[in-house]
This record gives structure tokens, C-alpha cells and sequence, in this order.
């Protein structure tokens, strides 16, 4: 019930002790209350005239003002520490998101990361608001009463102080039964709760097969029995707010009827009895409070096991074993039999890879899908790290992996989609050069044969795009990306990554025409499986279900007569 | 009040439900009331008892029923309570139920059978949160502000019939609460929660931007940038929330000082009028301790109000639904065998476009044909599909089908077109029920066949749960080639007489690729096929090539009357087979 990981937050002791007191001092107004308010009636009660209440009345008024008053104040001591703590929460996942990379964010998907630093840590702060002053309340205030009516009349304090842990331990019992119930059903209800959004992204797929009609009763049908399942758990649940309900109601009644007969026997006084009947809601108060947000608080607390489960993410070290240096003819980049396993996976992506690269070369990966060219790209650009350390160097430091920010000052990632920011178009061609003149960035766009497409946008350069902007089609995209490449001359080595696999033929040509030239002056890794690109390689790498089976130039390859001819006699249309 | 009317001015998703299952809404407010009725009344009478037993009358008739009553009242709350929120949980489960079928219905009637992707999926995904918030304004606000109201009303006119000043006072006091405050928690809520949801908004796409964008980032080594970025959305967030969390805790506390006043009248009240006799005096207590639980509910009026503005979008979201549907055309049948498809000078253009994407174009299909559309992104080929099939009607021109417009074909559309397109959908079920969907009346062996047909009998047979495989989220078990062949067993068993293929190989390799084309091709030799594609592999599969440039067919022949006569196929086609690509572009 209560979260061990609130006490190991920064700060947390501290803020524990002063709120400790605030509380207290509140439960001493609610009992200052409880009692004025019961002189006034006594009083009433005996007859006297409207002057006798006013002394009481005030004192009680002064103690209702000052108990609400500190739950402001309460409130507004712990407020700075969670909104620091939460404010410092997000920017830790911010810093995590960078620091783990997009191979890791993508396996987690953007929306969830998203989610959970936006509304997680929102549904965190909310937790943490509610639940730390939830706590103390219910772990000072109940005993502070109890110790005073044990001053009043001892007898009712051993029925109270029996009927709270029944009322735990009961809503302990139907909780874990409700628990087991709900994990049984877990799955089904998951199940049950996608099928709609299931449904719906499956729609057109649904017209097409002339279905769509029809599922409407088939939604409806499914929506009902998820009710019929919820409702099973719904009772379970509800039950055990139930018990505590009718513990603490019953138990009220029952001190009331008590007093009522000790009170017919002389045994009592009405003063002190109608004490203990004004504090006996108050007794069980903190305990309904802290069941009731319950629930509210579920969700803050998963919030927070997720956010803490990704900032225990462990992420790549020794980033700045590379010393940092410039790509040029003399550097080399060496694969020594690395080998790559991704996480819960028998087998490796990659087994025992080895080449060497000096220079300015343009190399080749070809395969059929899943034959591991990508998770090669990736391996280089340093976004995965071979299983052992060493199997990767550069001019001749051997290095644990390629997550070097050496190495990534030198090379220009270019995937299939290259992802464009929601900023203007020179923005997102200047993304990698601080400072970039307005000349520089037009020269580069035009040399990416971006310029007549620029003529037809409004702002031209200034032109918004990205996502809720202007829609920019894949081939310029890829002519932006390339436009990176010749605005940053500093970055002498390119990885392309399929740059053209969902561009039509035309769309290719064209854009085949205005990479080439970048090529030059470049060392250039190249992934396709488009087979014309291969004539403009120097060295090709033939990748086959995670091995490198053969290695050349294109010609030497031609000549062995081995994976690359057959691969390429798969891949080739007949003659027309 | 005049945004609320506009709100609820065209509503067929809230009030209707109301009116649909009212018995039940009685009943869940009937025991809400009772809820709160049997709180303060345990209380009220509780005080009256231990005030009566403190006279110590002689005999325990006097305090018999007080008695009896207060372990009444004691068990009533809460088994008034467990009631009533399994009748409201239920009572909104159900309505849940309906909206998603009126939800679904009217995303049916504009969903397109052509579809590129599943970006959509992010709006669909809204409109479900929508539902949820619906079901919360019941829970939330709905439901506790009318048994707040009828227990004010209760309250006020209760009190009212002992002493009218006093009623009147209380109308005043607690209708602060009940009415005021509210109405001041829209207002105050309703601008903040827009600028809320600006800069949330605008956060949301920001963090999208640069999580996709993450891989640039991190190769640039712009760490200052990157953290920079969110400094600023960071802050407003955080200054947004301070001011609501304030804003809540001193409402509460006027809340409770209203309460402090209501308790203090009260006292007086029974300062004046109950000391007059001793047995009147007993009521003082019952008063007085009855008022707390009884103003208990009013508490969080405020808050479910305050909430109101999320929900409003909701419903006016949800409501826009129903506008702008389409005109139904009257629907026929087809009597005859398909003899021809006929395209006669079409041209379309969108409501908001300020061109025609497709121009003047004609055009005839004969059975058995097999057309391919060839063209760049945004050429209208994607466009041209959905007219044909109807789901988009020409402006100009007419798609005809043995003579019969498609618009009015579309009830038997299933029964003509056959659609496989670049990420067909499986649903989160079994093979065996993902192909049957292609005929729901075919039996197991139908099924089996088709799947053998396109090759997966051994794959599928090798797998545990063998055709009662779970295909996962989307189909996520199986690989891309595999998808689509599921989808083309699903296409063998609809037997339609044209097959329509939108780019169904454009995230494959050309291994997969080639081995598809082959197999669709070999599978539907007696089908007339319109098959659009971004490149040339496979071309030689079909009988007639069309390139679309800019909303019309710039060249057109046989794959191999084009290779002889055009340089630009020639060159294009020499490219896509890997030969030298010097004359690609002249």
C-alpha cells in the first residue's frame, strides 16, 4: 500500500518532517474543533441562552478556519518539492531519450515515450501531490484522536481502535482477490479494450471485403461482453470499498448506540459522549481518504515505474575513447569479426563480419531482407554495439563500439525516410551546421536539385514543413537530406540506408542523377537492393542471413561466379 | 449557457442515450440521493439519540427507534452506495457499448477502401479517447452534480418548512456551492484550459518532432539544443499547473468556509429556536452533526465542472461525425457476368484542392485485361482508384460498369472489386478467421485451399496452433511477404472478377517481390487486373502500361511495344534491371 521509492526521492525526509508537523497541528484543530463545536451544543442542549455559545463557537470557528487553512498550507509546502522533483523527472527522461537512441526508442515506440514524459509525468506529480500528505494524515491523525478519546472514555477507544485493522485486513483480502481476478482477465480484456481501435484501423480493409456493414453488430457484441467482464472485476473491486464503508458507517452507528445506553445509565456525560460522536468520523476519515484516491493514484504510480524502468535503462558508455579526428584519405575503419546479437534473440543479426575501408570508397551492401544489412548500417553509425568490445576500430584504436562522438561528427546518416523537422526548409537543411549562411544553404539545395521545387513554395526557403506543415513528397526528402550532405563539408563519410526503396522509378532516376556527384569526395556505405546502384560502387559487401559470404569489387565479384551473381540473377526482370 | 446550448444544439451522442435508458439513470441517481440521505441521516439521528439519552429517560422505548434507525442508516449508506456505483458503472458500460457501434458507424460511411497507410489510426485513436471522456462526464460531472442538486433541493426545502428565514439562507449558502462555484469553475477553467491545451499541444508535437527526429539529433551531437528545445514548453506547463493546483485548493477552501457559515447559522437557528423546551432542544445536536456528511457531495461538484470544457470538445467532436455525410445514390445489381469497366472522360477534383488531380480521362477495361498505372507520387493514380471503386465521385464523367454507374453498385462493390494494397490489414485473430474474411460462408477446407494456394500451407502447418495461429497486433506475427499472401488467400476466396493492386509490393525486397508479382499474376490469370506500381519489376506480367503525369496518361502500350518505341521506358526499365543508367534521364 505504501511506496518505498517516495522515500528515496531527493529531499524527501526533510519535507516528511515539516509536513509531519503541519499535519499534526491540523489533527489538534480537528479535535479543538470537535470539541468547541460540542460545548456549543451541550449548551444549547442545556438551555442556556445564545450568549453562552459565542466563547465556544468562535474557538471553534478559529479551529475549522485554521484546520482547512493548513491543508492549504500543507499543500503549498509540498508543492515546490514535487513540481522540482517531477520538473527534474523530465528532464532526466529528456536527457535518457538522448542519450539511449533511437534504436532503443523506436523498440519502446514514440507515442509511448511521448505519453510518458508528457501525461506520465503529470499522472506522477499528481501522485505525489496526493499521496505522501494521504499517508502521514493516516499515520498521525487517527492516533492523535484515539489518544484523546482515551482521555474522555477509554471504553469506546478499544472498539475503535479494534475495528481498524479488521478494516484492513479485510480490504486487504478483497483487494488481492479482486487483483488475482483482474490479472486472470488481463489478457482477454486487453484483447477486448484494442479490438475497437483494432477494428477501426482495419476498416478499409473491411470495405474492401464488403464486411464494413456487418461489423457494426459485431463491435457492439464485443463492447457488451468487455462490459459483462468489467463488471465481474467492477464487483470484486467495489466490494472491498464496500467493507470499509461499512465498517466505518456500522462503527459509527455502534458508538453511537453505546453512548446512547451509557449515557441512559448516567455511565457518561453528554459532553464527552457527543466528543467522541463528533470525532468518530474523523477517526476513519484519513483511512476512506486514502482508499478512496486509491485508485486515482494507481495510474501515478505506474507512471512512475515506467519512467524510473527507462531512466534505469542502461545505456552505451566509453563514448570518448576516439580521439576526435577528421575522415581523410589515410583513415580506416576496421570490422574484426564483430558480431551482433539483438536482446532476447537465439541467434545473432550478425555473425563474425570482417573488412577494412581506407578512405574515400564507395561501398555497397546488398542482400535480401533480413539478410542484415541494416543492422550492419546501424552497427557502424554506432546506434548498436557489437557484443564484444574491440571488433571495431578506427585508425587503428580499437574501440568498445561506434557510439563515438568523434565518429559521429564525421558521417551523415540518410535512411529511407529521412525525418524532417517541423521548422522552415533551410532550417532543416542547415540542421547539422551552426551558422550556415542563406548562400550556403541555397547553393546546397540547388546542388541537391532542390531549387525549381522551391521556386513553386510560397516562402521559399522560409517554408515551413514537416509534420502539420507543408507535405513534402519522399524523393525530396531524400534531396533535402542530401542537401545536408553538401551544405556540411566537415562530414566526409555517408550512410545510406535503402535511400530510394519507396521512390518510383522515375523519382529515382532523377534523384540518382543528383547524388552521384556527392559520392566523390566521400567515403559512402551504401545499403540497397536496388541492383543499379551496385555499378557505381568500389567494393560491394554481399550480406547473406548475418554473414558477410563475399566481399570485392564488382567485377571481381562477377568473375567468382558466387552469391553476388546468383543474388543478382534472383533479383533481375526477364528480357521484354 | 449560449456555448452549452450550441454544444447540445445538433447532439445525437449525449442526450439520446439519456432518453434511451432513463429507467436506469433514475435508478443510479435514486441511490446516489439515498447515499448521501442515509450519511447525514445516520448522523442526525445519532445526535438526536445521544441528546435524548442524556435526559436519561426512565423507560428505553424512548430511545427504542433511534436506536433501531441508527444501525438502519449505518448499513444503508453503504449498501446504497456499493448499488449504486455497479448500476452507474453498468449503466455507463452500456452506453459505451452503443457509442462505439454509432462511433463505428459513422467512420464507416466515410472510410475509403483505398488507403495508403494507417496514419489515420492517430485520429481514431482521439475518437475513442472521446468515448472515454464521455463515459467520465457521466461519471464525474454528470452524476454527482444532479445528486448534489437533489440534495440541496432536499436540504433547502426541509429546512425551509421549519423556518423560512432559515431555508432561504441556506438557498443562498449552499447554492454558492452548488451553483456558483461551478459555473465560476467553467469560466475560469474554460479560457485556462484552452491555453492548456495550446501549449500541451504544442509540447505533444514538439517531443514528437524530436523523438522521431532522434537519430539527427544525436549524429549532430546538439545535446544543448535538444534539452533547450523543451526548456521553455517545460516552464509553461509547469506555471499552468501551479496556478490550477492553487486555484483548487483555496475553491476548497471557500467550499469549507461556506460550511463553517451553513454550521454557524444553524447554531444560531437553534440558539432562537430549539432552547425553548428540552425536547426540542435534542434536535440542536442532530442539526448540527448532520450537516457535514450531508454537504459531503457538494465537495467536488466544482471539480467534475471544471472538467466540463475537456468534455465539451469531445462531444463536438463526436457530434461533427454526423455532418457532412455523403448523398446515398440509389443502389442496384449487377444481373450479368462483368463485361467491361469504362472510364469516360472523368476528371476530380477536391473540395479544398485548387486543381483537378485527374483530368479528362478515359478509358476501357474488357475482362481478362491487365492494366498497369504507372506514375510519381501525386499524379492522382491513388485518386483514380477510389473513383473507380467508387468511393469518390467524379465531378465530370462517369465510371461505368457494364453500362451501370459504380455509385450505384456500391452494395454489391464487394462482389466486383478485389483489393490488395501496400499494407492489407489481419486482424488481432487467427489465420483460419483472418482469410475466411475474404468469404464468410466459406468452410474450413475453402480456407485451407486458398492458403495452400498461395503457398503458405507448409509455413502455417509448421506453427503449433497450426490455422488457429494468433496473428497478433496487426498482423506483427507474420513477415510482409507473408502478409500479403494471407491477404491474397483472402482475395482468392472473395473471387471477385477485378482485382485491384495498389503497390502490394512496395516495402518488399525484389526477391519477395518478384516471388509475389509471379504468384498473384499465375493465381488471377482469368481476373482482370489494375495494378498500380512505382517501378517496373514485373511489368511483363501485363497487357497494357499506362504512365499518369499530372491527372492524365502520358504514354500507353504493351510493355513491349513501349521498350521498342521509347527511349524513356527503355532507359527507365534498363535502370530498374540494374543495367547502366546513362540514359535514364534525357
Amino acid at each position: 500500500m505504501i511506496d518505498k521509492r517516495l522515500f528515496s526521492l531527493p529531499g524527501m525526509k526533510r519535507y516528511m518532517g515539516i509536513l509531519g508537523v503541519l499535519v499534526f497541528i491540523q489533527a489538534l484543530a480537528v479535535i479543538v474543533q470537535a470539541r468547541y463545536l460540542s460545548v456549543a451544543i451541550v449548551n444549547l442542549w442545556n438551555l442556556q441562552p445564545l450568549s453562552s455559545i459565542v466563547l465556544p463557537t468562535s474557538i471553534f470557528i478559529v479551529a475549522f478556519l485554521a484546520r482547512h487553512l493548513l491543508t492549504v498550507a500543507q499543500n503549498r509546502v509540498l508543492f515546490p518539492f514535487v513540481e522540482t522533483t517531477s520538473g527534474k523527472m523530465r528532464e532526466d527522461l529528456m536527457a535518457k531519450i538522448f542519450r539511449l537512441g533511437p534504436a532503443e526508442i523506436d523498440k519502446r515506440g514514440t507515442g509511448n515515450i511521448v505519453t510518458m514524459a508528457l501525461e506520465g509525468i503529470d499522472q506522477v506529480q499528481t501522485y505525489l501531490m496526493l499521496v505522501i500528505i494521504k499517508m502521514l494524515d493516516m499515520s498521525i491523525t487517527p492516533w492523535l484522536i484515539l489518544i484523546y478519546i482515551l482521555f474522555i472514555r477509554w471504553e469506546q477507544v478499544i472498539f475503535l481502535f479494534i475495528i481498524f485493522p479488521v478494516i484492513i485486513l479485510f480490504m486487504v483480502i478483497l483487494g488481492l482477490a479482486a487483483q488475482s481476478k483482474a490479472d486472470r482477465q488481463y489478457e482477454g480484456y486487453q484483447h477486448l479494450s484494442n479490438h475497437f481501435v483494432d477494428t477501426l484501423r482495419g476498416l478499409s480493409t473491411l470495405k474492401q471485403l464488403g464486411l464494413s456493414k456487418r461489423y457494426a453488430n459485431n463491435v457492439y457484441s464485443v463492447s457488451e461482453s468487455y462490459r459483462k467482464e468489467t463488471m465481474s472485476t467492477l464487483r470484486i473491486a467495489l466490494t472491498s470499498t464496500f467493507a470499509l464503508d461499512f465498517f466505518t458507517t456500522l462503527s459509527i452507528a455502534v458508538v453511537a448506540v453505546f453512548l446512547g445506553f451509557d449515557l441512559m445509565d448516567g455511565k457518561v456525560m453528554l459532553l464527552p459522549a457527543l466528543t467522541i460522536l463528533v470525532l468518530a468520523p474523523e477517526y476513519f476519515l484519513p483511512i476512506r481518504n486514502f482508499a478512496n484516491d486509491y485508485h486515482a493514484t494507481l495510474n501515478g504510480k505506474n507512471a512512475m515505474t515506467a519512467v524510473l524502468e527507462v531512466l534505469q535503462q542502461p545505456e552505451m558508455k566509453q563514448r570518448d575513447v576516439l580521439p576526435a579526428f577528421k575522415w581523410d584519405e589515410a583513415a580506416t575503419l576496421e570490422v574484426d569479426q564483430a558480431t551482433y546479437t539483438y536482446p532476447n534473440a537465439d541467434r545473432p543479426a550478425l555473425a563474425d563480419i570482417s573488412f577494412k575501408i581506407r578512405g574515400m570508397q564507395k561501398i555497397g551492401i546488398i542482400g535480401a531482407s533480413g539478410s542484415g544489412k541494416s543492422t550492419l548500417i546501424n552497427l557502424i553509425g554506432g546506434f548498436l554495439a557489437p557484443d564484444q568490445p574491440n571488433q571495431v576500430a578506427i585508425n587503428g584504436t580499437k574501440l568498445p563500439h561506434l557510439d563515438q562522438t568523434a565518429w559521429q561528427k564525421n558521417f551523415l546518416y540518410i535512411p529511407q525516410n529521412p525525418y524532417l523537422f517541423h521548422a522552415s526548409l533551410a532550417d532543416n537543411i542547415s540542421f547539422y551546421v551552426d551558422n550556415a549562411s542563406k548562400q550556403s544553404i541555397h547553393d546546397a539545395a540547388e546542388r541537391a536539385g532542390l531549387a525549381s521545387w522551391i521556386k513553386t513554395l510560397p516562402a521559399g526557403l522560409d517554408t515551413m514543413i514537416g509534420e502539420g506543415a507543408r507535405t513534402v513528397s519522399g524523393g525530396q526528402a531524400q534531396r533535402i537530406a542530401l542537401a545536408r550532405a553538401f551544405l556540411d563539408t566537415d562530414r566526409k563519410v555517408l550512410l545510406f540506408d535503402e535511400p530510394t526503396a519507396h521512390l518510383d522509378i522515375e523519382t529515382e532516376a532523377a534523384l540518382k542523377q543528383d547524388i552521384l556527384p556527392v559520392f566523390n569526395d566521400h567515403l559512402v556505405f551504401f545499403a540497397t537492393h536496388r541492383l543499379h546502384w551496385i555499378s557505381e560502387m568500389d567494393y560491394v559487401l554481399v550480406m547473406d542471413h548475418g554473414q558477410l559470404v563475399e566481399q570485392g569489387t564488382p567485377a571481381e565479384l562477377a568473375r567468382q561466379n558466387g552469391d553476388y551473381v546468383q543474388l543478382r540473377s534472383e533479383m533481375e526482370a526477364a528480357d521484354l | 449557457m449560449k456555448r452549452l446550448r450550441k454544444t447540445f444544439a445538433n447532439d445525437t451522442w449525449v442526450m439520446p442515450y439519456l432518453r434511451k435508458y432513463k429507467g436506469l439513470l433514475t435508478l443510479v441517481l435514486f441511490l446516489g440521493f439515498m447515499t448521501f440521505f442515509s450519511g447525514g441521516a445516520l448522523m442526525f439521528n445519532s445526535g438526536y439519540l445521544i441528546s435524548e439519552a442524556a435526559r436519561q429517560p426512565t423507560s428505553i422505548i424512548y430511545i427504542y427507534v433511534p436506536v433501531v434507525l441508527a444501525r438502519a442508516f449505518g448499513i444503508a449508506r453503504p449498501s446504497f452506495r456499493y448499488v449504486e456505483r455497479l448500476t452507474s458503472h453498468n449503466w455507463v458500460l452500456k452506453i459505451v457499448s452503443d457509442f462505439r457501434k454509432k462511433l463505428y458507424e459513422s467512420v464507416e460511411k466515410k472510410a475509403s477502401a483505398i488507403q495508403r497507410s494507417h496514419q489515420t489510426g492517430d485520429i481514431l485513436s482521439i475518437l475513442a479517447d472521446d468515448i472515454e471522456h464521455i463515459e467520465n462526464l457521466y461519471l464525474r460531472t454528470v452524476f454527482p452534480m444532479v445528486i448534489g442538486w437533489l440534495l440541496y433541493l432536499f436540504i433547502v426545502i426541509g429546512i425551509g418548512a421549519l423556518n423560512w428565514v432559515v431555508g432561504l439562507l441556506m438557498l443562498l449558502l449552499l447554492g454558492v456551492i452548488v451553483v456558483i462555484l461551478p459555473l465560476a469553475s467553467v469560466a475560469t477553467n474554460g479560457t485556462r484550459e484552452y491555453r492548456q491545451h495550446q501549449i500541451q499541444h504544442s509540447f505533444y508535437t514538439n517531443l514528437t518532432d524530436e523523438v522521431l527526429g532522434l537519430g539527427d539529433w544525436l549524429i549532430s551531437g546538439r545535446y544543448t539544443d535538444f534539452m533547450n528545445l523543451q526548456k521553455k514548453p517545460i516552464k509553461e506547463i509547469a506555471e499552468l499547473r501551479r496556478k490550477d493546483h492553487f486555484y483548487q485548493w483555496w475553491r476548497s477552501f471557500f467550499v469549507q468556509f461556506i460550511v463553517l457559515l451553513t454550521t454557524v447559522t444553524l447554531l444560531i437557528w437553534g440558539a432562537y429556536s430549539f432552547t425553548a423546551s428540552k425536547s426540542l432542544a435534542n434536535w440542536v445536536a442532530a442539526f448540527a452533526l448532520a450537516i457535514f456528511p450531508a454537504v459531503s457531495p457538494f465537495l467536488n461538484i466544482s471539480q467534475g465542472a471544471s472538467e466540463w470544457p475537456v468534455y465539451r470538445r469531445s462531444i463536438e467532436r463526436v457530434n461533427q461525425l454526423d455532418q457532412n455525410q455523403v448523398k446515398p445514390v440509389k443502389q442496384t445489381t449487377l444481373t450479368e457476368p462483368f463485361k467491361s469497366l469504362s472510364i469516360d472522360r472523368v476528371s476530380f477534383r477536391y473540395p479544398d484542392g485548387n486543381r483537378d488531380i485527374v483530368k479528362d480521362i478515359s478509358m476501357t477495361i474488357h475482362p481478362g485485361e491487365k492494366v498497369a498505372l504507372l506514375g510519381p507520387s501525386g499524379t492522382g493514380k491513388s485518386t483514380l482508384l477510389k473513383l473507380l471503386v467508387g468511393d469518390l465521385l467524379p465531378n465530370q464523367g462517369h465510371i461505368m460498369i457494364n453500362g451501370k454507374d459504380v455509385a450505384g453498385l456500391q452494395e454489391v462493390r464487394s462482389a466486383l472489386f478485389g483489393i490488395l494494397d501496400q499494407q492489407p490489414y489481419l486482424f488481432d485473430t487467427t489465420v483460419m478467421n483472418n482469410v475466411r474474411l475474404g468469404n464468410v460462408n466459406a468452410s474450413d477446407d475453402d480456407v485451407k485451399q486458398a492458403i495452400a494456394a498461395v503457398g503458405l500451407k507448409a509455413l502455417i502447418e509448421s506453427l503449433p496452433d497450426q490455422y488457429d495461429t494468433q496473428v497478433q497486433e496487426a498482423g506483427s506475427r507474420f513477415s510482409g511477404g507473408e502478409r500479403q499472401r494471407l491477404s491474397l488467400a483472402r482475395i482468392l476466396l472473395q473471387d471477385a472478377p477485378i482485382i485491384i493492386l495498389d503497390e502490394p509490393t512496395v516495402s518488399l525486397d525484389p526477391i519477395t517481390e518478384k516471388k509475389l508479382l509471379d504468384e498473384v499474376f499465375n493465381l488471377l490469370h482469368d481476373k482482370t487486373i489494375i495494378w498500380v506500381t512505382h517501378h517496373l519489376a514485373g511489368i511483363n506480367h501485363v497487357d497494357q502500361v499506362r504512365f499518369l503525369e499530372n491527372g492524365h496518361f502520358d504514354m500507353q502500350g504493351t510493355p513491349q511495344e513501349l521498350y521498342r518505341t521509347q527511349p524513356r521506358f527503355r532507359s527507365l526499365y534498363d535502370l530498374d534491371r540494374g543495367k547502366t543508367a546513362e540514359s535514364a534521364i534525357e
